[in-house]
């Protein structure tokens, strides 16, 4: 193999094929054509129609697995990476070394069984959004992947140095999981997601078993006190077990290392990802804690990297941490602007005010309410909500903050989930000044900073109105003294 | 609480003035398309229709007529008058909105496209508008309804002095 000339196309293992047999990737395309074929011939005649029919697609999907590996090449040639598939209808893709972003390496389970990878190339192509954006060589063993992303890799960085120093390139960790943070699990919203996702799931078999499968629970009484209680005890169990194993399959032996100019993430228990972000593209960060993790002092870290497909996932930096490990880490790569300022007393009032706006509309119509028919129940949850904004609006201002340093700056907000976004200087691609009726009136305006990555914008809310054009050029560079009057 | 007017200094050009008269088109195409509603509603509902019905007899044509007077007599010249914008030396500045205000600043170094696109109604009245797009999908400028001339040279002046200040561009 290694003799071939260098742009020679090479194939992938064809292990994939059993792999691929026993997934049904590329039969599950004909499920929608054939439901149908199968229901109008009927499912009725028995046990052999059954035996036959799943003999059946198990050939079909063996066939097209085998026709789809046997079409598949790829080549990483010295200036682009060219990957030929397709059964009938050839298609070539070609992705210049330079358009390439990352190269990710992943690992299901059935995949590791086999020693084999599936290695995603992020080319960042713009104009197409979504899977487009990647080619996928799925099925070549683990060393060839390795040789494939630094291949890949080292093509595009220039002219590759002097070859000691790309022999043996600097390694550096960054971080590394610590499975007690997995305790932290059952505080993160999207952790307790996943228990629930598959209760639901579970009601859904539950529905379709044959009745007479599903116990016989018309006797009992289900409203006893004591089963009540004792399941609601089980289920706040199961679910604090559900997300500690759910993050646990997501975050095993998570660890960032930093090797040469990029930031190399490895996670995963059944399925181990490699993530390789490239230090030079990254704009900075955000740390974000929800309400639940902010009473264990828990937080996430992630790097806002400049073209960078999924960034949500990819991005991850820490998925679950102590706060102080997480700004340990965030500062290594975002120099610290500072100390967090707060903002003025005007927007104080404004956080109030927007918190119970809503229910003293409620409480308004719940008075109406009172007045014209007795319903006294709307008032009282009005004036229930009323006073549970109160805290909500000073909690949510308590949370605003900006800071400018020498090189960086950084803002936040949210209550629900608090966010920090620290920014580089050289982030900024452009700024929003924002300022509705209310702000005018209150002297306070909302400055945006709009960034090439992450989610395109970071704001910090209700800024005392003068102070902005002196933020926007601290934090960006001179040509924001635009803002600025013209001096006179 | 008396707080300065503005926050950061407002863009110097206008529009062109053209756009009032395209705004006015607007306002009358909708507003007989509205009317055309209106009236069929009158038309179709039978005038001895159950408790909402002859209420909204009146209703739809009174909203139809205030509607018609707002959108060509008076939102036109207040779109005119919100709407700024400006070139300088490294950047490009505009100002929309009435209620809620929002100055956009892009810096001509981080430029990735200029669009110049220019609509059917727009064409009568020889206008067009502008986009200017960067790496961040919230910091994209819009002009509306220049000069065709003024918008393509607007247009060509930034794409040449983006190219030559041009850094990494994200």
């Amino acid at each position: 193999m290694s003799l071939l000339p260098e742009a020679a196309h090479r194939r992938t293992s064809p292990l994939i094929v059993g792999v691929h047999t026993v997934t049904f990737r590329q039969a599950r395309q004909f499920v929608p054509i054939l439901l149908p074929i199968g229901a109008a011939a009927g499912f009725d005649g028995g046990t052999t129609a059954v035996v036959l029919l799943v003999v059946g697609i198990t050939l079909l999907s063996l066939v097209t697995a085998g026709l789809t590996w046997w079409r598949f090449s790829y080549a990483d040639g010295p200036s682009a990476v060219v990957v030929t598939q397709g059964l009938l209808a050839r298609s070539v893709r070609t992705v210049p070394n330079d358009r390439i972003r990352g190269v990710e390496i992943e690992a299901p389970a059935l995949h590791r069984l086999l020693g084999l990878v599936r290695v995603r190339v992020d080319a960042a192509a713009g104009a197409v959004a979504g899977a487009e954006e990647e080619l996928v060589i799925d099925g070549v063993s683990r060393a060839e992947g390795d040789r494939l992303r630094i291949a890949v890799l080292t093509h595009r960085s220039a002219p590759p140095p002097a070859d000691g120093a790309a022999a043996a390139p600097v390694e550096e960790e960054f971080a590394r999981f610590d499975n007690r943070w997995l305790l932290y699990a059952p505080l993160v919203g999207t952790y307790l997601a996943v228990p629930l996702a598959a209760v639901g799931a579970l009601f859904r078999l539950a529905d379709e078993l044959p009745a007479r499968f599903q116990p016989d629970l018309d006797g009992t009484d289900l409203f006893d006190g004591r089963l009540l209680w004792g399941a609601g005890a089980a289920a706040l169990v199961l679910l604090v077990l559900g997300s500690v194993v759910g993050a646990a399959v997501v975050n095993w032996g998570f660890s960032l290392v930093r090797r040469g100019g990029s930031l190399i993430a490895v996670r995963g228990l059944i399925t181990r990802r490699h993530t390789e972000l490239e230090i030079d593209r990254i704009r900075g960060c955000t740390v974000a804690e929800g309400a639940g993790m902010r009473l264990a002092g828990a937080t996430r870290v992630s790097a806002l990297v400049t073209g960078l497909g999924d960034a949500a996932r990819r991005g991850q930096l820490l998925p679950l941490g102590p706060r102080a490990q997480a700004w340990t880490l965030a500062r290594r790569l975002v120099a610290d602007p500072g100390p967090l300022l707060p903002h003025p007393p005007a927007a104080r009032r404004r956080r109030v005010m927007r918190a119970v706006s809503g229910s003293l509309a409620v409480t308004a119509a719940g008075l109406v309410a009172t007045a014209l028919a007795g319903w006294w129940e709307l008032l009282v949850a009005g004036v229930v909500l009323t006073v549970l904004g109160v805290p909500l609006g000073l909690a949510r201002y308590a949370s605003l903050g900006h800071a400018v340093g020498p090189d960086s700056f950084a803002v936040r907000s949210g209550w629900l989930v608090r966010e920090e976004a620290v920014l580089q200087r050289r982030a900024v691609v452009g700024w929003r000044v924002r300022q509705s009726f209310f702000q005018r009136r209150a002297g306070l305006a909302t400055v945006v900073a709009c960034v090439g990555a992450g989610n395109g914008g970071y704001a910090a809310l209700d800024l005392a109105a003068d102070e902005v054009p002196a933020f926007a050029v601290a934090a960006s560079g001179p040509w924001a003294a635009t803002l600025s009057r013209p001096a006179r | 609480m008396t707080a300065a007017p503005s926050p950061v200094r407002t863009p110097a050009w206008p529009l062109s003035r053209s756009a009032i008269g395209l705004w006015v088109t607007e306002g009358v195409i909708s507003s007989v398309l509205l009317g055309i509603a209106a009236i069929l509603l009158a038309v179709f509902v039978p005038s001895e229709a159950p408790a909402p019905f002859p209420l909204l007899r009146w209703l739809v044509p009174t909203a139809a007529v205030a509607y018609a007077v707002l959108a060509i007599g008076v939102r036109p010249w207040v779109r005119y008058r919100v709407h700024r914008w400006e070139v300088t030396g490294d950047a490009v500045y505009t100002l929309t909105g009435w209620l809620t205000r929002t100055w956009t600043l892009v810096p001509i170094a981080r430029i990735q496209t200029v669009d110049v696109t220019r609509g059917v109604l727009q064409q009568l009245f020889g206008l067009a508008s502008v986009a200017v797009l960067t790496a961040s999908s919230q910091g994209t400028v819009r002009v509306p309804h220049l000069e065709v001339d003024v918008a393509h040279r607007f247009a060509d002046d930034l794409a040449h002095r983006a190219e030559q200040v041009r850094d990494q561009a994200t």
